[in-house]
This record gives C-alpha cells, structure tokens and sequence, in this order.
C-alpha cells in the first residue's frame, strides 16, 4: 500500500522482486543496493538460512529526495523462492504497489517459472488485486547461460499481458537498472491515478 | 493508498507520544501491515532504523497470525517480544495496522503497558479511521506531486 505523508513530505512504495528459486531476486536489490549512493538507501536486512538462500525475504529502502521537497521511498522486498515457502510468498505480497517477475531463462527452469507466475497470480487474486491493473516488469534473467531460452518463447509464456520487460545478467548488473527504473515510473504514474 | 495531513500528522503523533509517556515506554510506533512505518512517538532516545524496524516488525507478525491460522485459524490479536533489556509488545489496530511499543524492562512493564493501551487504543483507531475515511474519499491527492520530476539517475553513482 503506497503511504503518504503531507507532514514528514513522504511517499512510499512497496516493490516486490517475485520469481522462483535462484532466478537471481536477491542479486537484483543486492546490486542496486551497492550501486545506489549510501545517502539514498536504508540497511539491507536479509533473512537467509545459512546456505544464503532467501528464507523469509530481503529488504532495502531506497530514498529519492527532492522531488518537489517530497522525498520518494521504495521499499524493496524479494520472495523466497522455493515451492514450500510459498505461505511467506503470499505474506510478503501484501499491499503492494509494483511487481517485478524475475524469470530464469534457462530451459530447465522454465517449469519453475510458470508455476511461480502461477502462484503469484493466485495470490494476488487472495488479495483481490488483479494482475492486469498492478504496474509490473518481467525480467528474464542469466541471458549470459548457454542453455538459456530464447526471448520469444519466455516472452510468449511470461509475458501475457504485453507489459514492459528486459532481458538481464543481474551478476553482472545487466538490466538491473532498467528494470529498477520501469518499475518504479509505473508505481509513481498508478499514485496520480 | 492512506494519505496523512500534516494536522493528522501532529494529532497522531501526540497520541503515540502521550501513550509512551504515560506508559514509560521508549517508543511507541504505528505502522501499516504491509510494512509501512505510518507514525511514531517523539522519542528521541530511541536510535534504531525505523524504516527497517517497521518492516522486519510486518513481517514477524504476518509470520506469527499465519502461524495461529495453522494451528486452527484463530485470529491473533497480540504479540510479545523480549530481548535482554526490553521488551516489544505488539497489538493489531482494525486487523490492518500494528500499534508497537518498545520499553524497557527497568522503567516498565507489560501490565502497564497492556493497562495504557487499553485506554489509547480506541482513539488512535478513531484517527487511523478518520484519515482512511478522507483518503478515500479523495481523488486529486497527488496532483502535486510531480512524476515526471523524480530523477532516478541521481541516485546511482
Ligand atoms: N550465470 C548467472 N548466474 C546468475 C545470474 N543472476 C543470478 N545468478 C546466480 O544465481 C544464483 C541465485 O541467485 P539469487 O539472487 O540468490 O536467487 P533468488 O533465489 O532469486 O534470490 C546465485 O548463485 C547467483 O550468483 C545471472 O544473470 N547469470
Ligand atoms: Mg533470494
């Protein structure tokens, strides 16, 4: 749920980075993270097991200031991935403002990514929000593996509703930005709706 | 979307204020189930990260009603947290917001606490209703707020 404050001259945002297991979520708000000026992000938090993978969900703010003296805060949350967490997916999805579908590219995970998408359309429906008027990107991610899927056929099967999507190498920061960026313009565009 | 009014602002804060002073408390804080920090005491002692407090906060407490459900679907109202030195009591507000209270186990304790919120509970759900009643009811809120203005290139090194 956007929140904004006319005092504190506040708004805020909820972007949920949303895919399955290791399609490289945490690596997407890892690198904006890193990339962002210190002065414009919070803490990272990220509740991993101890093999590093995403175990409840990460979280980073990041501030944009000055906007006719309103300050813009996006708080970035990614899933967990895997099929039996699928209870703190729900979770985390609540009151959000803009979902990015990060889809791993590789043909053997492409199972992976529809059943998420699945899930996620699922959950959303819980939330009586619908995944035609929610602003979202779909990233197809790890472009840079051998056995990735071409464009057209993720496109075809992720994609549905033709909205804006990037291809990425989110180790290397490849559309990392892009994606950040598209996301952010469709939830600050739906507040003046 | 909720939108706050800098009168609503104040009006909100004085009575999360009063609510840590009456109950010796460190800090008290509202926020949103989705995680949104929404108002906080005036508390200067407490130096925490609030935007990440609040978030973890939603998060351990959307954990703990999944929880109860589970365990045969009863509605979780409260929750309690103690660390060595405090203590972090937890109420839901109108099943969407999170009244949270931080104090510490020298000054206070639960049974004030839970004695003080009793008597604010109702008014800060009176506000909290309030505000929502005139957000919804506005359109133009956001007119002054310029999207095309927002410079994200400016954030990245
Ligand atoms: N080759 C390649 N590996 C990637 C890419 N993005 C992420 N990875 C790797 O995929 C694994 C899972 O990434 P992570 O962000 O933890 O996945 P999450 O479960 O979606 O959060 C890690 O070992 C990453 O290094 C990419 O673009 N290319
Ligand atoms: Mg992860």
């Amino acid at each position: 749920m956007s929140f904004i404050n006319f005092a504190t001259k506040e708004i805020n945002c909820k972007i949920v980075y949303y895919g399955p297991g290791l399609s490289g979520k945490t690596v997407n708000i890892k690198w904006i993270y890193e990339h962002v000026r210190p002065e414009n992000r919070g803490e990272l938090v990220t509740l991993a097991t101890e093999t590093e993978r995403t175990l409840f969900f990460d979280f980073v703010p990041i501030e944009i200031s000055n906007v006719k003296g309103f300050k813009v805060r996006f708080h970035l949350y990614t899933t967990p991935g895997q099929i039996i967490y699928q209870a703190s997916r729900k979770l985390i999805l609540k009151g959000v403002d803009g979902i990015v579908f990060v889809a791993d590219s590789q043909e053997e995970r492409h199972d992976a990514n529809l059943d998420t998408l699945d899930d996620m359309i699922e959950n959303l429906k819980d939330y009586k929000m619908d995944i035609e008027k929610i602003p979202l990107v779909i990233q197809y991610n790890k472009r840079d593996l051998p056995n990735a899927l071409p464009v057209d056929i993720l496109r075809r099967d992720l994609n549905r509703w033709n909205r804006p999507d990037f291809e990425a190498i989110a180790i290397k920061g490849v559309g990392v930005l892009e994606t950040f960026k598209e996301i952010t313009k469709q939830v600050l565009r739906k507040l003046k709706e | 979307m909720l939108n706050i009014t800098p009168e609503e602002d104040r009006e909100l804060r004085k009575l999360l204020t009063e609510l840590a002073k009456e109950s010796k408390s460190k800090i008290v804080i509202l926020i949103d189930k989705s995680g949104q920090l929404i108002s906080r005491s005036e508390s200067p002692a407490f130096s925490s990260d609030d935007i990440t407090f609040a978030s973890l906060t939603a998060g351990n407490v959307a954990a703990s009603e999944a929880l109860s459900k589970l365990l045969g679907d009863k509605d979780l109202n409260h929750m309690f947290t103690e660390t060595e030195e405090e203590g972090i009591y937890m109420i839901l507000l109108d099943g969407k917001y999170i009244l949270v209270v931080i104090f510490d186990k020298d000054s206070s304790n639960l049974g004030i606490i839970r004695v003080k919120i009793k008597r604010f509970y109702p008014k800060v759900k009176e506000l909290i209703e309030r505000i929502e009643e005139r957000t919804e009811k506005e359109t133009t809120v956001s007119s002054d707020i310029n999207v095309e203005e927002i410079d994200l290139d400016s954030l990245f090194e």
